[in-house]
């Protein structure tokens, strides 16, 4: 089954007609996903490569079945698009969008949480279900297919931990790249809670970083409502205090977000905490021979 | 981008938010140009760095001679390795309260939150006498400012005088698209005016340039930064200054932050951390190698690549064309992903050893800086 997207999802890419935008819907295609329309204003009855091009998300709507946006727009105009497929009813949106003004995500997140929509990001490589669908820019061949969810902060480090598994061959149910922003969607918890419910999902990698306390929240979380095996890893060991370490969430400010707090909660709650990356694999590894 | 404090004042008079009134001095021989019979003067060094107080960058002058030999000195003392360029040279006010009023967003929260307290001054943070009141969604109402304004005690007159004022610093925090909008202390007079008497404003780094008022001002605001860390934000380029002697250069925050962790995993020292970013081109990642090179203290040049939009071939360019100007560098290279087969063929003929294992490059980096 996979959670929130599979062979089923029907995706629309605002700012699809873009530089980021075209490379990654012809990139999404290709590994699969349907990609039912695009958006673009001012662009409306253009053709992308076979794909249809509106103006406005409602008519991409009213023409299509749609289920999902991917959004690649640039960061001062990713509030009104976002706020645009809310509006328009669609129940999952993702926001790739890198250095969106936070005054504009708190927006953008009240408007979301209101209607109830789902919205992965901002500031994030989206969500991938390995051989069915792939919303946003993870790299889809450094995946395969199978039964452990991963839930990351970051890019890279993601499709650094997929590979490895890959390489081990071990497989994906879903990768949820939440994002680095300090505030974004779909966080760790409401992560845990889709793979924890997912009959296809048997172990839980979370990779978190330094900065805010969504771990620590996640730690508490997992103690009463997660059974499913968790791995966990954080980044930032060596990050000193006050600076942003790339990500606008990746900061420590005064002695709270540190890389040793949320390492400890995790331990508290029964994590098995990786030293680095690669520890990972070992985990996972040594987990499913547990059960086997 | 954070505001040296007189322009923090500027913002906050352009929405009528009163403020000493001031004079802003770029030498110390300015201070003959202010009218004599307004002194004594409270002159306060212009610096980002906190801390001013207690290293002595605020001093009071009874007079013009007193402030210009004052002023010499300010002129001269770096607070935390930081000089000033100007000093704000203010009246002396009577204090009969001192409040602490901020506007920033709270991750928690997630979204604006009100701070207040009824003991302003230095050391707010510790007295544990702060309020907040949160803004959901950001759709501010002066009934917010007036919450606020009970819990921190206020009544009557000033209860409505605070919440007036709060509205002006809720329309300079939102309009100037701040992280943070801060009076401390805001202070009550003797004839109960309500006085901003130090501020501070940060405007967001990724809102700046949607805000011309700022445009072409981050270099003067960034004194408080270290060489490399200062040439990096100039060109685009995100780098953190750290202690080791492993100069390190990745793509992506997360995996960046984990190759710096490795190096410590493994026994060295990181020098700093710089991701390149996402679809890094070959003169950017030139740039970034030049930058990270640009401390003496780098022995080794760590470069962790994961090509996702990045085309490792592109680095690799940008690694072959370096090796040529500084043939002596100690280079240890790991590439991996899109375009690394491409990336290998330019390695090879540049004579420049990678792998493609994140583990085995680390411990050789590590080995290579002892």
């Amino acid at each position: 089954m996979s959670v929130l997207i599979n062979k089923d999802t029907k995706v629309i890419v605002q700012g699809i007609t873009g530089g980021m935008g075209s490379t990654h819907a012809r990139l999404m295609r290709e590994y699969g996903t349907n990609i039912v329309a695009g958006v673009t204003p001012g662009k409306g009855g253009q053709d992308f490569d076979g794909i249809p091009v509106y103006d406005s998300v409602y008519e991409a709507c009213a023409k299509h079945e749609v289920n999902c946006s991917v959004i690649f727009v640039p960061p001062y105009f990713a509030l009104d698009a976002a706020l645009e497929a809310i509006n328009a009813g669609i129940p999952l949106i993702s926001v790739i969008t890198e250095g969106l003004p936070p005054q504009d995500a708190v927006k953008l997140h009240a408007a979301a949480d209101a209607k109830g929509t789902l919205v992965n990001g901002p500031n994030c490589p989206g969500i991938i279900t390995p051989g069915e669908c792939l919303i946003g820019i993870h790299p889809g061949s450094i995946y395969k297919p199978g039964r452990v969810g991963l839930i990351s902060r970051s890019g890279t480090l993601t499709y650094e931990i997929g590979l490895g598994l890959k390489q081990a061959d071990i497989g994906i149910s879903t990768a949820l790249g939440i994002g680095g922003d300090p505030i974004i969607g779909i966080d760790q918890i409401k992560s845990l809670e889709l793979l924890e419910a997912d009959s296809d999902t048997d172990s839980i990698i979370l990779v978190g970083e330094i900065g805010g306390t969504a771990e620590e929240e996640a730690a508490e979380y997992i103690k009463t409502n997660v059974k499913k095996p968790v791995i966990g890893y954080i980044a930032g060991v060596t990050a000193p205090p006050g600076k942003r370490m790339g990500h606008a969430g990746a900061i420590i400010s005064g002695n709270k977000g540190t890389a040793q707090s949320k390492r400890e909660a995790f331990e508290a709650a029964g994590v098995k905490v990786a030293d680095t990356p690669y520890q990972i694999i070992d985990l996972v590894k040594d987990q499913m021979a547990v059960k086997a | 981008m954070r505001q040296f404090e007189y322009e923090a004042k500027a913002l906050f008079r352009k929405e009528g938010i009163p403020t000493p009134q001031g004079f802003v001095i770029s030498c110390a021989e300015e201070v003959f140009s202010i009218p004599a019979k307004t002194f004594p003067k409270t002159l306060k060094t212009q610096v980002l760095s906190g801390g001013r107080g207690k290293a002595g960058g605020i001093q009071f002058a009874n007079d013009q001679e007193d402030a210009y030999q004052k002023a010499q000195d300010i002129f001269k003392l770096p607070i935390k390795g930081e000089l000033p360029t100007k000093i704000l040279v203010e009246p002396k006010v009577t204090i009969k309260k001192e409040l602490y009023v901020s506007i920033l967003i709270d991750r928690a929260y997630r979204g604006p939150i009100l701070m207040g307290s009824a003991e302003g001054g230095v050391e707010i943070e510790e007295s544990g006498s702060i309020e907040i009141v949160p803004v959901p969604g950001a759709r501010y109402s002066s009934f917010h400012a007036r919450e606020l304004g009970a819990k921190m005690g206020l009544q009557g007159k000033e209860l409505i005088k605070f919440a007036g004022l709060v509205d002006k610093l809720w329309t300079v925090w939102t309009k100037n698209d701040c992280d943070l909008a801060e009076i401390n202390p805001l202070i009550i007079d003797g004839d109960d005016n309500f006085i901003a008497l130090d501020g501070k404003v940060t405007i967001n780094e990724d809102a700046v340039g949607r805000q011309p008022q700022f445009a072409g001002q981050l270099a003067a605001h960034l004194s408080d930064l270290g060489e490399r860390e200062f040439k990096g934000k100039m060109c685009g380029l995100n780098i953190v200054e750290l202690e080791g002697n492993i100069g390190i250069l990745c793509n992506g925050a997360g995996l960046t932050m984990a190759t710096m962790d490795l190096v410590l995993h493994k026994g060295g020292k990181p020098s700093n951390f710089l991701d390149v970013g996402g679809g890094a081109n070959k003169d950017h990642v030139k740039r970034a190698l030049d930058l990270v090179s640009s401390s003496s203290d780098v022995k080794v040049l760590l470069v962790n690549i994961l090509g996702g939009i990045t085309a490792c071939d592109e680095v690799a360019a940008a690694l072959a064309y370096y090796k040529e100007i500084r043939p002596e560098a100690k280079m240890v290279v790991r590439l991996v992903g899109n375009n690394e087969a491409k990336a290998k063929e330019i390695m090879d003929k540049a004579g420049i050893p990678m792998t493609n294992i994140l583990e085995t490059a680390v411990e050789e980096a590590v080995s290579l800086a002892k």
